[in-house]
């Protein structure tokens, strides 16, 4: 009962933590996935009255695709109100409009470089990036980045703090034994052999735990409904590389915990 | 005969400028059954403590086993101590172990495989009568028992020196009897030496001992 109630002293933390920081890994992922669709959605037009460099794509290498929006589209529907003389005049005098997608979702600084790049070209008029709606997007992603990543760093403080406070327990529970271990001769790995055998195996149930709930989770039908509503996919969780990540980090703090529990008593 | 201890010059003080043991020689043979004597706070404790490393030696010279304490490293004192065999005052048992696994300990760190640590466990056991106690923890037993599995532990490799603080101290006539039975046992079958602080010698121990009395930070020789 004592030993299950240590295990989970730790377990619980660290399950904590990996959850956060996993949770803030897969949002994360979202916000790039919807970014990118964002990107492939929203067009800037410019409006030029020569023709755009072949090598338009060295100079401004953010342009995924640029195409020319045919004049005959809109001279067509003047055909009957305007003479063919007039019409040869329009357009030829007519400047020259492109549509220009984005290779992935700028930020507002970046769609401001962007701009000023385009309108160093020559014969360029007018660069149209519908600021307004850019804007509301990128300051909901933004905030989104924000929020995930506030819950991100407050969650891993209180898990942090539950693990030096178990730690601390630790060291008043092991110190004995490892002091009397010494006094028969035993080396130090195998004083603390224990302690890394017990955080090892905690590390390991922490991380699969985090893992299967994340892979029940955004799969529950609760959720695939709100995040196909909201046009997120949220089910991004790649189990083995995630699940080897959130182990490689947990082992790595255990590791380091009972390493310092460890050097703590061999100061003693 | 060789010399298992040498003492020469001995201080020994848990604080600068307080030596308990004063300027001290002493020194036990191979084989020996030693008593030290004293009262309360004389240091006898302190003594023993300073020939498994515990303390470290203040000042002058002391060798145990051929280990020379006053230099020694940590892995050298980790080699010197399982040759010793220790019965603490306190028992200093692992209270989250079995019964079983404390006698384990010192075979565990000899290195030898978890079968025969098991083995020599259970027959150290039976010797101290505590085979049935085998899977117990020890804050499940009395002190009498603790006593002797303390016993049996400090037995298991059988040790070439056997360091014993007050092993009888709080305990009733019958586990007082097991152990002496014990040590004089292992004194003739395994030929380990004893040091045992004590205040009171058994009257019919029936063995060959030397006694020394420790006095204000001197230990002199009684017989």
């Amino acid at each position: 009962m004592q030993s299950l109630k240590n295990h989970l002293s730790f377990i619980v933390p660290l399950f904590i933590l990996l959850f956060s920081i996993q949770f803030s890994t897969m949002l994360n992922r979202a916000v790039a996935n919807y970014e990118s669709k964002l990107a492939g959605d929203y067009t800037i037009i410019a409006i030029t009255q020569k023709p755009f460099p072949k090598e338009i794509q060295k100079v401004v290498p953010q342009i995924g695709k640029i195409e020319e929006i045919p004049k005959e589209r809109y001279i067509k529907q003047l055909q009957k109100d305007i003479s063919k003389t007039d019409l040869v005049y329009l357009k030829a005098s007519l400047p020259r409009f492109y549509s220009i997608k984005l290779k992935s979702f700028p930020s507002r600084e970046e769609l401001q470089q962007l701009t000023q790049k385009l309108k160093k070209i020559p014969g360029v008029q007018k660069v149209e990036t519908y600021k307004r709606t850019f804007n509301k997007l990128q300051q909901f992603l933004h905030l989104a980045k924000t929020a995930s990543l506030i819950f991100t760093i407050f969650i891993s403080l209180i898990a942090i703090l539950l693990i030096i406070k178990q730690m601390e327990i630790w060291t008043l529970q092991h110190s004995q034994r490892m002091y009397i271990m010494g006094l028969f001769g035993a080396p130090y790995w195998m004083k603390s052999a224990s302690l890394y055998k017990s955080v090892v195996i905690d590390a390991v149930i922490a991380s699969f735990l985090v893992g299967f709930t994340f892979l029940i989770i955004p799969n529950s039908a609760n959720f695939t409904s709100i995040y196909r509503d909201l046009g997120i996919d949220l089910r991004n969780f790649h189990f083995f590389t995630d699940v080897g990540r959130l182990l490689l980090i947990s082992l790595v703090i255990s590791v380091i915990s009972v390493t310092i529990i460890i050097l703590k008593n061999k100061q003693r | 005969m060789s010399k298992i201890i040498q003492a020469s010059n001995l201080q020994l003080a848990y604080k600068k400028n307080e030596p308990i043991i004063k300027n001290t020689n002493f020194a036990v043979e191979a084989k020996d059954f030693v008593f030290l004597t004293g009262k309360s706070g004389s240091g006898k404790s302190t003594f023993l403590k300073s020939l498994y490393g515990e303390l470290p030696v203040s000042s002058g010279k002391l060798n145990v086993c051929g280990f020379d304490l006053e230099s020694i490293n940590l892995k050298k004192l980790n080699l010197l101590r399982k040759h010793i065999g220790v019965i603490f005052q306190d028992y200093k048992l692992i209270n989250e172990w079995t019964v079983e696994k404390n006698v384990m300990l010192p075979l565990m760190i000899a290195g030898y495989s978890k079968k025969v640590c098991q083995m020599q466990a259970q027959k150290l056991l039976k010797h101290v009568k505590l085979s049935h106690k085998v899977e117990k923890y020890p804050l499940e037993l009395s002190g009498g028992e603790q006593q002797r599995v303390a016993m049996a532990r400090a037995l298991a490799h059988n040790p070439v020196l056997i360091i014993a603080d007050e092993p009888t101290g709080n305990l009733d006539d019958y586990s007082s009897e097991v152990i002496w039975n014990l040590l004089k046992s292992v004194r003739q079958h395994i030929g380990s030496t004893i040091i045992v602080a004590t205040h009171r010698i058994p009257q019919t121990l029936g063995i060959d001992y030397k006694q020394y009395f420790l006095d204000e930070g001197n230990i002199y020789a009684v017989s």
